[in-house]
């Protein structure tokens, strides 16, 4: 009760703080709430362009959505503005849909939709669409493709208006939608009878550079939307256990047996919300250096046993963010445990994210929940409020993602078992992204259209793997603090708005003071490979020539003889360690500018090894095979390996005859 | 339970008479894998041998570091590696096939049979154990595809509720019902292998007929004692892995060979004794001495079963 009643005179304070009312396209006085209830922050964090007020009822046997959306847009573009293009993502889910089409060709997550099936239908149709003082529209909408010629698709709607909006001014949409969701796909829809309602409501396109920007759903781009403040009503049957975005405000059984729960949310850019009548919740709380944050974690029945895991992983991860990179300023965060075999798992909305798990995943496992609670959780800071552009940028969303991820997960759960430590195999968050990366190295460069890769897997190998590995390696460069230091700024001064590519990484080079533009060109912008390799080494006696020459250690003097190679097309100065058998060690530095480089020393010792990136800084050379030689074989790796093969294929023919012999 | 007991400890009792048959198979299967395992060992060093990053699966196992190694262009195309060691499973197999006979025969013996003898029953019974195999194969192959087929529909059944446990054991109850059903199978062909070598029945389908005869009158008793010794192998396995990750350290590739060889070695053993508890059965099944059928198979006494 105190609570409520706390709650509700935060949220008329919050409002009556910053009268925002301004110019209208009609003589209707509209405004952005200017409310704060939802963060632990006196003003508002980000300039509000969006209101959207919704009023959602879902029919959990039919999987629809009848809905209406009240959208206020603040025209801050500095010019007026005649045409306003939507998202109508869950139209995507239709056979000719761009987003079909692209995934029948890729595959993309698994889905290779051999055949079309009919579970698999979603739909976004408008019933109304009212523009304010302007008149009803419905009719004049049309659908656009900004990005092929599929006049099929219907993932993207324009309307253009009879009068402009003028700078500064304000337009409100009413609309009025109907919701057809797939069984889940793309992290949105139903499964059995739980539901994930992501991307589910007309949103409409940002503003950026000069244009619009609104993208048609591709099969692996993800979204882009303005910041704003969120209130969402969602009708639901009464058995179901529901959660959202923001904050809950209210929760009222109706005599229809159905129940409304409210959510508000503010300076975020999407709402998601889910429902199912077997969630269970455990309620926690992390103290952040901005306030608390309410823990809300829905999970699985058969999961409950690893909710103290997953509420370690996830406040653990916020702690760290929190430390390195920025506050967390909102009060509230839910982590969703969807319905198992589900494709709602690993996904990101602001406040809101889904996990993963199974009911027998082991200690000592880290790639399945905890990496994605970690990795669903920092997309709150690189895509939630450092909202890039995830279409035409996925690298500054996933792949700064992926390189915190390193950071975090190696600091919860050690470097080289972060990824896993099970039963006497380890791997680390870079031996993950290098396995993503290295196979695919030269396909397509970081910064590039995220449709535009040439399929999924080189999407995922390049913007996740190669990215993280890339600032990874960059922190190497300029030092761990630096790049810490580098990232936090960047965090606090991008933090809602969206940053271009030149943002993060100018500010990279600022902090450092360094240029890094030869680096940045090539890793960024280039497709070239890093691949150092020993090409050769080679220790002949000095007296080579004297018949019956006895070599005598310590004594017979030798020139020795080191040869590098850069076999790739990346540049870049690397470190070479030569070791000689009296335990001398000559440390070379090499700026790679030529394609080989000799090193020569006369001593009384033969080289006994020969090492590239000594201290193992460089983590996307395609083979670090190929980074040593050892003047002397070790043949126990290949004999352990070989062992294990042998052992292996016993098994195989025992098993095999055992059953037909 | 009595009955099982003896005919395990019976069938337990002729396997260690005759180790030397395990033995012979093991070091079979155990050089077949070698062969097998030859490109990837020739590879495996090419790649490892002067590398210190090679460190990392020496001491340890790091998985990125091993699936790095498998992708390396060097390594050649993995079915290059992969597929020696499937060919020498199949030539393992076709081993068994060829030698099987003279085991069950040997087991039969209460002497050390002659080694002539020995081939001669290999070779006079390969074409019948080829038919065997056939017979097996079709019917086997039926039951199995009818109860995979069955067992699928339920665990999709079961995944259609929320119960996410549900379709795991249904999973797991309906793999071990399949496996008890493929044992009562693989019982009635090594009871029709059985009555093929020591009858030297020519005519396999009767040898087929009286293993399913055999099998359905003694079902119980045949089955606790597959089961029983199944059982014990998955023990060896479970203690053979156990003692591989706790006791030996990882840059050990001696103390990895010797468990790993030591388990394999009881595994074949396993199913060898299941052999020879059949045997162990049929001999005890039958009134009059084998001998007097085995038309060209020299005189052997019964063996003792109790």
């Amino acid at each position: 009760m105190l609570v409520r009643l706390r709650f509700t005179l935060c949220l008329i304070a919050g409002s009556m703080a910053v009268p925002a009312f301004g110019q209208t396209g009609s003589d209707i006085e509209m405004t952005i709430p200017a409310t704060t209830s939802a963060i632990n922050s006196a003003t508002p964090l980000s300039q509000r362009v969006v209101a959207y007020d919704m009023d959602a009822k879902y029919d959990a046997k039919a999987h629809t959505l009848e809905a209406s959306e009240t959208l206020t847009y603040h025209n801050l573009t500095g010019q007026a503005l005649d045409t306003f293009p939507f998202h109508l993502y869950l139209n995507a889910f239709q056979p000719t849909s761009t987003w079909v089409r692209e995934g029948k060709r890729e595959e993309t997550r698994g889905q290779n939709f051999e055949k079309w099936d009919k579970k698999s239908y979603g739909a976004e149709e408008i019933r109304s669409f009212e523009v304010v003082g302007q008149g009803d529209f419905t009719s004049r909408l049309e659908f656009i493709h900004p990005d092929d010629d599929n006049k099929d698709d219907r993932s993207v709607v324009q309307v253009r208006l009879l009068k402009p909006i003028p700078p500064d001014g304000y337009v409100q949409f009413k609309i009025k939608f109907h919701d057809q969701f797939p069984e889940t796909l793309e992290r949105t829809g139903w499964n059995r009878d739980f539901v994930l309602g992501g991307q589910w409501f007309p949103k409409v396109g940002v503003w950026w550079h000069g244009a619009w920007n609104c993208h048609q759903f591709h099969a692996y781009t993800e979204f882009f939307a303005d910041f704003g403040v969120f209130d969402v009503k969602l009708t639901v049957p009464q058995n179901e256990v529901v959660g959202g975005g923001g904050i809950e405000v209210s929760s009222t059984n109706n005599p229809d047996g159905t129940k409304t729960v409210a959510y508000h949310a503010e300076d975020i850019h999407d709402f998601a919300w889910t429902a199912s009548p077997h969630y269970l919740i455990y309620n926690d709380t992390f103290q952040g250096s901005m306030g608390p944050v309410k823990l809300r974690i829905m999970l699985q029945p058969a999961h409950w046993s690893q909710v103290q895991r997953e509420a370690r992983v996830l406040k653990e991860s916020m702690d760290r963010f929190d430390r390195w990179y920025g506050p967390y300023p909102y009060k509230s965060l839910t982590l969703v445990d969807p319905d198992p075999g589900s494709q709602a798992f690993g996904m990101e909305y602001p406040t809101f994210i889904t996990g993963g798990t199974t009911w027998w995943e082991p200690e000592g496992e880290y790639f399945g929940s905890a990496e994605t609670i970690e990795h669903e959780f920092g997309h709150q800071y690189w895509y939630g409020m450092v909202a890039t552009n995830e279409f035409e940028d996925a690298w500054m969303d996933e792949g700064i993602n992926q390189y915190t991820q390193i950071k975090v997960m190696s600091s919860i759960f050690g470097a080289s078992t972060s990824n896993l430590n099970l039963w006497g195999v380890t791997a680390g968050q870079t031996d993950e992204d290098r396995f993503f990366y290295v196979r695919l190295a030269d396909l397509d460069p970081i910064a590039k259209n995220g449709w535009q890769y040439v399929d999924s897997n080189t999407y995922g190998g390049i913007t996740y793997g190669k990215t993280a590995l890339v600032l990874r390696t960059l922190e190497n460069l300029i030092g761990e603090d630096t790049m810490r230091q580098a990232m936090h700024t960047y965090f606090l001064r991008y933090r809602f708005t969206h940053p271009t590519k030149e943002d993060f990484l100018k500010t990279i080079e600022e902090v450092s003071g360094k240029d890094l533009r030869w680096y940045f060109n090539q890793a960024v912008y280039g497709t070239q490979v890093l691949d150092y390799g020993v090409l050769r080494i080679d220790s002949t006696p000095l007296d080579w020539y004297k018949e019956n020459l006895k070599e005598k250690k310590g004594e017979t003097e030798y020139i020795c003889n080191v040869w590098i190679q850069r076999k790739g097309e990346f540049v870049m100065p690397v470190d070479v360690e030569i070791k000689f058998d009296n335990g001398d060690k000559v440390r070379e530095h090499w700026d790679g500018q030529e394609r080989w480089v000799r090193y020569a020393y006369q001593k009384k010792a033969k080289i006994e090894s020969v090492e590239i990136d000594p201290d193992h800084k460089i983590f996307f050379d395609r083979n670090n095979f190929n980074n040593s030689r050892t003047e002397e074989a070790n043949g126990a790796p290949a004999r352990k390996l070989t062992n294990y093969w042998t052992c292996i294929s016993q098994f195989f023919a025992q098993f095999l005859t055992w059953w037909l012999v | 339970m009595s009955e099982n007991t003896s005919l395990v400890s019976a069938g337990a009792g002729i396997a260690n008479r005759n180790r030397r048959y395990v033995v012979w198979f093991y070091l079979l299967n155990l050089a077949f894998a070698h062969f097998g395992a030859t490109t990837f060992n020739d590879n495996a060093h090419a790649i490892l041998d002067h590398s210190l990053h090679a460190d990392k699966l020496l001491h340890g196992f790091n998985l990125g570091v091993f699936i790095e190694f498998l992708g390396r262009p060097e390594f050649g195309a993995s079915p290059a590696a992969t597929h020696p060691a499937m060919i020498f499973a199949v030539v393992f197999f076709l081993a068994n096939l060829l030698f099987m006979p003279g085991v069950l025969l040997g087991y039969a013996s209460d002497h050390r049979l002659p080694r002539d003898e020995f081939y001669r029953v290999c070779g006079r019974n390969v074409w019948r154990f080829v038919r065997l195999f056939l017979f097996f194969i079709v019917i086997a192959g039926i039951v199995a595809g009818i109860l995979f087929g069955a067992l699928n529909a339920l665990v999709a059944a079961a995944d259609k509720t929320s119960n996410e446990r549900l379709p795991f054991f249904i999973q797991l109850l309906g793999t071990l019902i399949i496996f008890l059903v493929l044992t009562v199978i693989r019982i009635w062909f090594d009871l029709a292998q059985t009555e093929v070598v020591l009858r030297d029945q020519p005519a396999v389908r009767k040898s087929v007929a009286a293993g399913f005869r055999s099998t359905r009158r003694n079902l119980g008793r045949l089955l606790g004692s597959y089961v029983v010794i199944a059982i014990a192998a998955l023990a060896v396995l479970v203690a053979g892995v156990w003692l591989w990750e706790a006791i030996v350290p990882p840059s050990s590739v001696l103390g990895a060979f010797i468990i790993g060889e030591a388990t394999l070695l009881l595994l074949l053993a396993m199913r060898f004794w299941q052999r020879a508890t059949a045997v162990a059965f049929y001999v005890s099944e039958r009134a009059e001495p084998i001998i007097e059928e085995a038309r060209s198979v020299p005189a052997f006494p019964a063996p003792a079963v109790p």
